[in-house]
C-alpha cells in the first residue's frame, strides 16, 4: 500500500551552488515519481508556492525535497508543505553533502539520484506524528567577561535573566580595558576607551541578577533534558575579594617582580599584584607561579585577606542557555620571524604601542622608544599574519587592523607632529564612515605606502624595512627607529577550549561558527548555545556589541518560546507496562522515571535510541517514526541506484556527526563519491540486520560514526565489535564495517577518516 | 597615451595559459594575486637589477603577452623565495620559467640557451648534467686552483673510496632514448642550428 | 612532524657533489654509517637534471621523465625513499613526484611514450612515490637520528663562530614539508647543536640565496656576486669562521668564489665552507682527506681549523 503513495520532488538548484555541479536534467530523467518540480531558491517564498501548488493540484500524500541540509532548511520545507505533516516530508541533502564535497559533474549526478531516490524509498515509510514542545530553565551561562560578554550578560540582567559571567582571568574587562583610546569614525576623534567601559563594568557589578565569577573556566559541560550542567573549576586568588580593600600594601611589600601582562610584559608588577587600576573584582591577586611563600604580604594585610593555602574549587552550575564570548588572541610573531619582532626591541606590535600611548601604560602615555627616546621615524606593517595563505598564516582579513593602525598613528602624530609615520598597506580597508577617519589622518600628515615588506633588519643604530613600494616600482629600504606591527587577531585559547567542551563547530581557521553566516549570525551548531564577539571572527568593539545584545536577544527569545522537539522518542503504553523498572536501569540518557505509579519519559532527553525497548519484557515500549523500516527504505533506495563497477559505503550519522558531516561541505573539503551518508536519530537504531543487509544488497562498507561524549557510546562501540564478529563467523570479511569517533569541529579528521575508509575498501575490492 | 580594450579582447587568456602549463603547481594563484609586492620586497634580483616580479604578474594578468620578450624575465634567480613567501599563493618563479618556455618555444629565447646546450650534450655522453666546457676558461680564471683540482679528480675520488662516475653504456642509452622520445633532443638541434645560423 | 625513514633509502647521487665536492658523498656514508642508517646507491640511477632544467634547457616534461625512470629504480630496490645530497635533486624529484601524481596528462603523456618506445618497464603508476612520504635531503635523515648524533661526537668545534646557510631548493621550493621552517630555516641549526655546538642563528639575508642563480653565475655574473657579496658581508659581520651548507652549488658559489668576491667587495672574507654532513663527520673523527675530500675546497679547510680538540668525556 506504501508503494501507491503519491511521492513528489521538488529539486532546488540553489542559485548554481548545486546545479551548477549536478546535471538537474538527468536527474529528472533517472527518477520515478508521481511529480517533479524544480527552482532556482526552493527555500524562497516562490518555492514554497511550487510545492504548495503540487500537493494541492496533483494530491501529493509524501514529498522530497533535494536541496541543502536539512540543517539549514528542513523547519522551512516543514513549513511549506502544509497541509501535510510535517514528517511527511524528506529532505536530500545533495548540496552539503554532494555538490559541496564533489567536482566530478557526473559522478556528483550519479550520487544525487542515489541520495533522492533514498529519501523517496524511506519517505514512503514515514507516518505522520506531531512535534512536541518543551520547556527549558531560564538561568544563562555567559563565558567570558570582556566587551562580548559583559554587554550580553547586562542585557540579559536587565530582562530578568539569571546570569553566571564567567571569566578565566583574575578581572572582567577583556582586550577593551588595555586598549587606551578608541575612536569613533563619525566623530572623528579618540575618546578614553577606559571611560566607555567603566559605566558598563560598574552597572554590571551592581545588577543583581548577576554572579560574576574571575579566575573560573568551564572545564566540563553535559546536557541533560535542555540543561546544561556546566562544571567550573576556580583557580585560587590566595586574596580574598570579600575582604581585601586594594589598599595596595601588600605589593609595597612583595618583593618578586614579574611582567606585566595587562602592559603586554613592557613593564613589571609585583607577584602580589592588582590587575590594572579600575579591574574588578577589586581587590589583589597573587602569581604563585612566580611567589616564594615568603609571607611579608600576609603579615602587611591588616584586613587578613591573604591565605596562601587557598586551594582551588569545583563549581556545579546548571542552566538552560550559554552564551559563548569567549574572544581573540593576537598573532604569535614568533611565526614571522623576517619582521624581527623576537630580535628587537623597537619593532613592536600595535597591542603593545596602544599600551606605550595609554596614559595608565608603562610610560604613562609618553611614546618612547626602548632608550626613552622619542622616535624620528615609525613604520607600520600591515597584514602580518593577516590575509596569508603561507603555513601558520590566516587567510582571512582581521578587519580592525586598518583602523587601529590609522588611530595609533594619529595619536602620534598628534602628540609629536615631528615624527614622521609611515603604513606600509596592501589596501586600507575603511568601509562606511572610517573612510572619513581616514581622510582626516591623511591630512594630519600620516604617510602611506603601498607594499608588502618583505624584512625588518638592523644596520647600526637603525632599524631598516626592506619593501617594495608598489605604486613606484621601486624596491626600497626604508630607515626606521620604532616599527609597530598589525597582528592579526587569531581565537583565544579559551575559545578552542570551550568549542571542544561545548562540541561547538568551528571553521577551518578555529572560530566558532555560526548556525547560518547570514541569517543565524549568532545561534551555533548546538541548541541553546550563542556565540558573540571575537571567539565569533575578528570585529572591533561596536560589532561585538551589536552581536552580545543579538545573543542576549536569541537567548530570552528561547526562554521564553521553549523548543520544539523530534517527536521519534519512546512512548509507553501504559495498559501494558508492568512498571518493572527495567527501562529506567536501561535508559543511559537517564529520561525515565516513575511518576505517580507510571514510568515517565522525559522528551527532551529521550534520543529514541532504542535500549529500553529491546529489554521491555512486555513490550510496552514503543519508538514513533517506523524507524527500522525507514532505515531498510533508505538503504534500498541507494543501494538500488548502483552501478556496475561503482563502489558504494554507507554512511550513519546521528545529528551531531551529520553537523560535521556537512562542515566539510561548508568547508568545500571533499571525499569520494562513494560516500552516502544516511542521517539516524541515534546511531544505535542502527541493527546488525541493518548492516548485514547494507553488505548483502551491494553496500562495499558501512561506516558508523558516534560522538564520544554520547552516552551510548560505549555501548554502540560494544556492539558494532559484536557485529564485526558476527560477520567474520558468516564469512564477511569484517574490515568493510568501521566504527569511528565523529566530533563537531573535525570536519577536517572526518573527512580524512572517509578517505581512508574509501581507499581501504577499494583495497577490498580489488583483492577480491 | 590611452589603451583601448575592445568588447573581444580576452586579457585573461595569457594567465590561463599559463595555469594550465604543467609545470605550474599553484592552481589558480596567479589570479589571485592582489600586487601587494611581497615578491618584490623579498627578490635579490629586483633588489639588485631592473627585474620585478611584481610587475611580471602585473602584465600577465592584464594578457600583455610581450613580456616573454623582455630581458629582465631571464634575471630570475630561481631562488623561490617569492613562491615562498606570496601570500595569495602563486608562484612568480614558476610563472617566470612557465614565460621563459613560451618564449623558447615560439623561438624567441633560443640564444639564451646556446651557451648551455653543453648540459643537454652530456646527459647524451654522459646521463649526467655536467657544467658546460665553455664555461672552463672563466671559471679557471676566477678560481685558483680549481682547474688543478679537476685534473686530480679521479684520485680524489679513489681516495674517498667513491665508486666510478661514469655510467654503464646501457644506461646511458636509455636515458638517452628517453630525451628522445620526449623531443627533447630534436629541440636541441633546433637550437643548435640556429647558433650555427647566427655564427 | 612527518615520518621520517632510516631505512630502505637509496642515496641519491649528485652531478654536483660527484665532481666539485665528493666528499660530501664520502661524508654522507661516513655518517650514515657511523648512525645506523639503511641506504644504498645505484649504478643505474642519474642525474635530476636540475642544473640544465634551471638553465630552461631541460622543460617539466623531459626532467619528469628522467625523474619516472629513476623512480622506477628505486622502487625495483626495494628501496623507495630517495634522499638527496643535494638541494637542486631535492626540490626537483619532489617536484616530479608531485606532478606525475596530480597531473594525469603529464604521468599519461610520459607513460605513451614510453610503452610506444620499448620502455614500458619504466611506467610510472600514480602514486607510486608519495612527495613528502618517499622524497628527503641527508638533512632529514640526520634529523630523524638526532638524538644519537651526540654519542659519536668526537672533537669539539664550539669554539668556532658557526653559521648556516639553508639551501633555497630545500626550504623555499615545497615549504609546508621544510623541517625547521622556512622564515627562519633551522634544522641545520638544531643539527649542529647535536653536535654540541651553537650558531649565530638568524643574521641579516640568512634565508637568502647564495646568489648562484643557476644561468646569473655564468650570463650575469655581476647580478650573481652583487646577491652573494650581501650575505658574505653579513657573514662577515657576525664574524663567521664556518658557514655550514647543504647544496653543493651554494658550496661551490661561497667556496669557489670567496676569493673573488673578496677583492670585489674590498673585505677579506675569512670563512671556511662545510657540508652539514662533512660537518658532522669532521666532529664524529672522520679522516681529512678519505672522509671529508677537503682537497676538493679552495678555501683551506685548515685555515681556520687548525687543530681539533678532543671531546671531554
Amino acid at each position: 500500500m506504501r508503494d501507491d503513495l503519491k511521492v513528489g520532488v521538488f529539486l532546488c538548484e540553489c542559485g548554481g551552488n548545486i546545479a551548477d555541479t549536478v546535471d538537474l536534467n538527468k536527474v529528472r530523467e533517472e527518477l520515478d515519481v508521481e511529480f517533479i518540480g524544480q527552482f532556482e531558491n526552493l527555500c524562497s517564498l516562490n518555492g514554497c508556492k511550487i510545492i504548495r501548488d503540487a500537493i494541492f493540484d496533483i494530491g501529493l500524500d509524501r514529498v522530497v525535497v533535494a536541496a541543502c541540509s536539512p540543517i539549514s532548511h528542513e523547519k522551512t520545507f516543514q513549513d511549506y508543505i502544509k497541509p501535510l505533516n510535517p514528517y511527511l516530508m524528506d529532505m536530500a541533502n545533495i548540496r552539503e553533502q554532494c555538490s559541496w564535497v564533489h567536482s566530478d559533474k557526473e559522478k556528483a549526478t550519479d550520487k544525487a539520484i542515489a541520495l533522492i531516490n533514498a529519501s523517496i524509498e524511506k519517505v514512503k515509510q514515514s507516518d505522520a506524528v506531531d512535534p512536541i514542545y518543551c520547556q527549558t530553565p531560564t538561568e544563562t551561562a555567559v563565558i567570558g567577561g570582556g566587551i562580548a560578554g559583559m554587554n550580553a550578560a547586562l542585557s540579559l540582567a536587565k530582562q530578568g535573566t539569571k546570569v553566571t559571567l564567567i571569566e578565566q582571568s583574575p578581572s572582567i574587562g577583556g582586550h577593551m580595558a588595555k586598549i587606551g583610546k578608541v575612536f569613533s569614525p563619525v566623530k572623528i576623534a579618540e575618546e578614553c576607551g577606559m571611560c566607555l567601559l567603566n559605566p558598563i563594568l560598574n552597572e554590571l557589578v551592581w545588577n543583581e541578577n548577576i554572579d560574576v565569577l574571575t579566575n573560573t573556566k568551564v572545564i566540563e559541560a553535559k546536557r541533560r533534558a535542555g540543561t546544561y550542567n556546566l562544571i567550573l573549576e576556580k583557580s585560587p586568588r590566595y586574596v580574598d575579594t570579600e575582604k581585601c580593600i586594594a589598599c595596595g600594601k601588600c605589593a609595597e611589600v612583595c618583593e618578586v617582580e614579574v611582567p606585566n601582562d595587562w602592559n603586554d610584559n613592557l613593564s613589571m608588577h609585583k607577584a602580589i599584584y592588582r590587575p590594572f587600576g579600575q579591574s574588578y573584582p577589586e581587590s589583589y591577586v597573587i602569581d604563585m607561579d612566580n611567589c616564594i611563600k615568603c609571607g611579608n604580604c600576609v603579615k602587611e594585610c591588616s584586613m587578613r585577606a591573604i591565605n596562601l593555602r587557598e586551594k582551588e574549587e569545583r563549581i556545579p552550575l546548571q542552566v538552560g542557555s550559554v552564551i559563548v564570548a569567549t574572544g581573540h588572541k593576537l598573532y604569535d610573531m614568533e611565526k614571522r620571524p623576517e619582521y624581527g619582532y623576537t630580535l628587537f626591541r623597537d619593532v613592536i606590535t600595535q597591542s603593545e604601542l596602544g599600551r606605550i600611548i595609554g596614559v595608565n601604560g608603562p610610560t604613562k602615555g609618553k611614546l618612547l622608544r626602548s632608550n626613552g627616546k622619542v622616535p624620528k621615524r615609525v613604520v607600520m606593517i600591515q597584514c602580518v599574519g593577516s590575509r596569508d595563505e603561507k603555513p601558520d598564516g590566516h587567510k582571512y582579513c582581521s578587519k580592525i587592523c586598518c583602523t587601529v593602525a590609522l588611530k595609533n598613528a594619529n595619536i602620534i602624530k598628534h602628540k609629536h607632529p615631528d615624527t614622521d609615520v609611515l603604513i606600509c598597506y596592501t589596501d586600507v580597508r575603511t568601509p562606511g564612515m572610517f573612510e572619513k577617519y581616514y581622510k582626516h589622518i591623511q591630512e594630519n600628515g600620516v604617510r602611506f605606502l603601498r607594499g608588502r615588506p618583505g624584512e625588518v633588519v638592523k644596520k647600526g643604530g637603525n632599524l631598516i624595512v626592506r619593501t617594495e613600494d608598489t605604486l613606484k616600482g621601486e624596491f626600497i629600504e626604508i630607515e626606521a627607529d620604532l616599527v609597530v606591527l598589525s597582528t592579526a587577531m587569531e581565537p583565544s585559547e579559551g575559545t578552542k577550549e570551550i568549542a571542544e567542551i561545548l562540541n561547538l563547530g568551528t571553521t577551518e581557521d578555529g572560530f566558532i561558527k555560526e548556525s547560518h553566516p547570514k541569517i543565524k549570525p549568532v545561534a551555533t551548531d548546538v541548541q541553546g548555545i550563542y556565540v558573540c564577539g571575537t571567539a565569533h571572527e575578528p570585529k572591533d568593539i561596536t560589532d561585538s556589541i551589536m552581536q552580545a545584545t543579538a545573543a542576549a536577544s536569541k537567548v530570552s527569545e528561547y526562554n521564553h518560546g521553549g523548543v520544539e522537539i523530534e517527536p521519534f522518542i519512546a512512548q509507553i503504553d501504559t495498559d501494558k507496562c508492568a512498571v518493572c523498572g527495567e527501562c529506567i536501569n536501561r535508559c543511559k540518557y537517564k529520561s525515565m522515571s516513575i511518576q505517580n505509579d507510571e514510568i515517565y519519559i522525559d522528551p527532551m532527553s529521550c534520543t529514541g535510541c532504542g535500549k529500553c525497548l529491546v529489554g521491555c519484557s512486555q513490550h510496552a515500549i514503543t519508538v514513533n517514526g517506523n524507524i527500522d523500516e525507514k532505515i531498510f527504505a533508505t538503504m534500498k533506495g541507494i543501494l538500488s541506484k548502483k552501478k556496475d563497477g561503482e563502489r558504494v559505503i554507507l554512511v550513519f550519522l546521528d545529528n551531531i556527526g551529520y553537523a560535521a558531516a556537512d562542515n566539510i561541505g561548508v568547508n568545500r573539503l571533499s571525499y569520494p563519491e562513494s560516500i552516502h551518508i544516511i542521517k539516524v536519530i541515534s546511531v544505535n537504531r542502527v541493527r546488525p540486520r541493518h548492516i548485514r543487509y547494507a553488505l548483502e544488497n551491494g553496500a562495499d562498507g558501512v561506516f558508523i560514526g558516534e560522538f564520544p561524549g554520547d552516552l551510548m557510546y560505549d555501548e554502540v562501540e560494544l556492539k558494532i565489535q559484536g557485529v564485526k564478529d558476527r560477520l567474520e563467523e558468516l564469512g564477511e570479511d569484517p574490515n568493510r564495517l568501521t566504527f569511528s569517533k565523529v566530533y563537531i569541529p573535525y570536519f577536517s579528521g572526518l573527512a580524512r577518516k572517509f578517505n581512508e575508509f574509501d581507499a581501504k575498501i577499494a583495497k577490498l575490492d580489488e583483492t577480491e | 597615451m590611452t589603451f583601448k580594450q575592445k568588447i573581444n579582447d580576452s586579457p585573461i587568456d595569457f594567465a590561463i595559459e599559463i595555469i594550465n602549463d604543467v609545470k605550474n603547481s599553484k592552481d589558480e594563484g596567479v589570479l589571485k594575486c592582489v600586487q601587494c609586492g611581497m615578491c618584490t620586497s623579498t627578490c635579490p634580483a629586483a633588489h639588485h637589477s631592473d627585474y620585478n616580479p611584481r610587475d611580471i604578474i602585473e602584465k600577465v594578468l592584464a594578457g600583455d603577452e610581450s613580456i616573454i620578450s623582455e630581458e629582465n624575465i631571464w634575471n630570475c634567480f630561481y631562488c623561490y623565495t617569492c613562491h615562498s613567501v606570496c601570500p595569495v599563493g602563486n608562484s612568480v618563479c614558476e610563472v617566470n620559467q612557465i614565460l621563459k618556455q613560451i618564449a623558447i618555444a615560439k623561438e624567441i629565447g633560443y640564444d639564451k640557451l646556446y651557451e648551455y646546450l653543453g648540459f643537454a650534450d652530456s646527459y647524451f655522453t654522459a646521463a649526467i648534467g655536467a657544467i658546460p666546457e665553455r664555461f672552463f676558461p672563466d671559471i679557471g680564471q676566477d678560481v685558483p686552483g680549481w682547474w688543478n683540482f679537476r685534473q686530480n679528480l679521479e684520485e680524489i675520488r679513489n681516495e674517498l673510496e667513491l665508486d666510478s662516475l661514469m655510467p654503464s653504456k646501457e644506461v646511458i642509452d636509455e636515458v638517452s632514448k628517453i630525451l628522445t622520445i620526449t623531443g627533447f633532443k630534436s629541440k636541441i638541434e633546433r637550437i643548435r642550428a640556429s647558433e650555427e645560423v647566427e655564427k | 612532524m612527518k615520518d621520517l625513514p632510516t631505512e630502505d633509502i637509496l642515496l641519491f647521487r649528485s652531478c654536483l657533489v660527484s665532481v666539485e665536492y665528493p666528499g660530501v658523498e664520502a661524508s654522507t656514508k661516513f655518517v650514515f654509517d657511523t648512525l645506523g642508517v639503511d641506504y644504498a646507491i645505484s649504478e643505474k640511477q642519474t642525474c635530476c637534471t636540475g642544473l640544465g632544467h634551471y638553465s630552461d634547457v631541460f622543460n617539466q616534461i623531459d626532467t619528469s621523465a628522467i625523474g619516472a625512470r629513476n623512480f622506477k629504480i628505486a622502487k625495483e630496490m626495494g628501496r623507495p625513499n630517495l634522499v638527496m645530497m643535494c638541494a637542486t635533486c631535492y626540490a626537483i624529484n619532489k617536484k616530479s613526484v608531485k606532478l606525475l601524481n596530480k597531473k594525469d596528462r603529464l604521468r599519461n603523456h610520459i607513460n605513451k611514450l614510453f610503452e610506444e618506445n620499448g620502455l614500458a618497464h619504466l611506467k610510472y603508476e600514480k602514486n607510486d612515490l608519495k612527495p613528502t612520504e618517499n622524497i628527503f635531503h641527508v638533512v632529514d635523515i640526520l634529523y630523524a637520528k638526532k638524538d644519537v648524533i651526540k654519542k659519536h661526537i668526537k672533537y669539539d668545534l664550539s669554539d668556532f663562530t658557526i653559521a648556516t646557510h639553508h639551501g633555497c631548493h630545500y626550504c623555499k621550493v615545497h615549504y609546508e614539508d621544510t623541517i625547521g621552517g622556512v622564515r627562519n630555516p633551522n634544522i641545520m641549526d638544531e643539527l649542529i647543536e647535536e653536535c654540541g655546538c651553537k650558531t649565530i642563528g638568524w643574521y641579516d639575508h640568512k634565508r637568502a640565496t647564495c646568489g648562484t642563480g643557476f644561468r646569473q653565475r655564468y650570463s650575469n655574473p655581476d647580478l650573481s656576486f652583487t646577491a652573494t657579496a650581501d650575505k658574505m658581508n653579513a657573514i662577515e659581520d657576525e664574524d663567521v669562521d664556518i658557514l655550514v651548507h647543504l647544496c653543493p652549488n651554494c658550496h661551490i658559489q661561497f667556496d669557489r668564489y670567496q676569493d673573488l668576491i673578496s677583492k670585489r667587495e674590498g673585505r677579506n672574507f675569512k670563512a671556511i665552507h662545510l657540508n652539514i654532513a662533512q660537518f658532522i663527520a669532521l666532529a664524529m673523527g672522520g679522516d681529512f682527506d678519505k672522509v671529508i675530500g677537503v682537497k676538493a675546497h679552495t678555501v683551506p679547510i685548515d685555515s681556520v681549523i687548525k687543530e681539533l680538540k678532543e671531546v671531554k668525556k
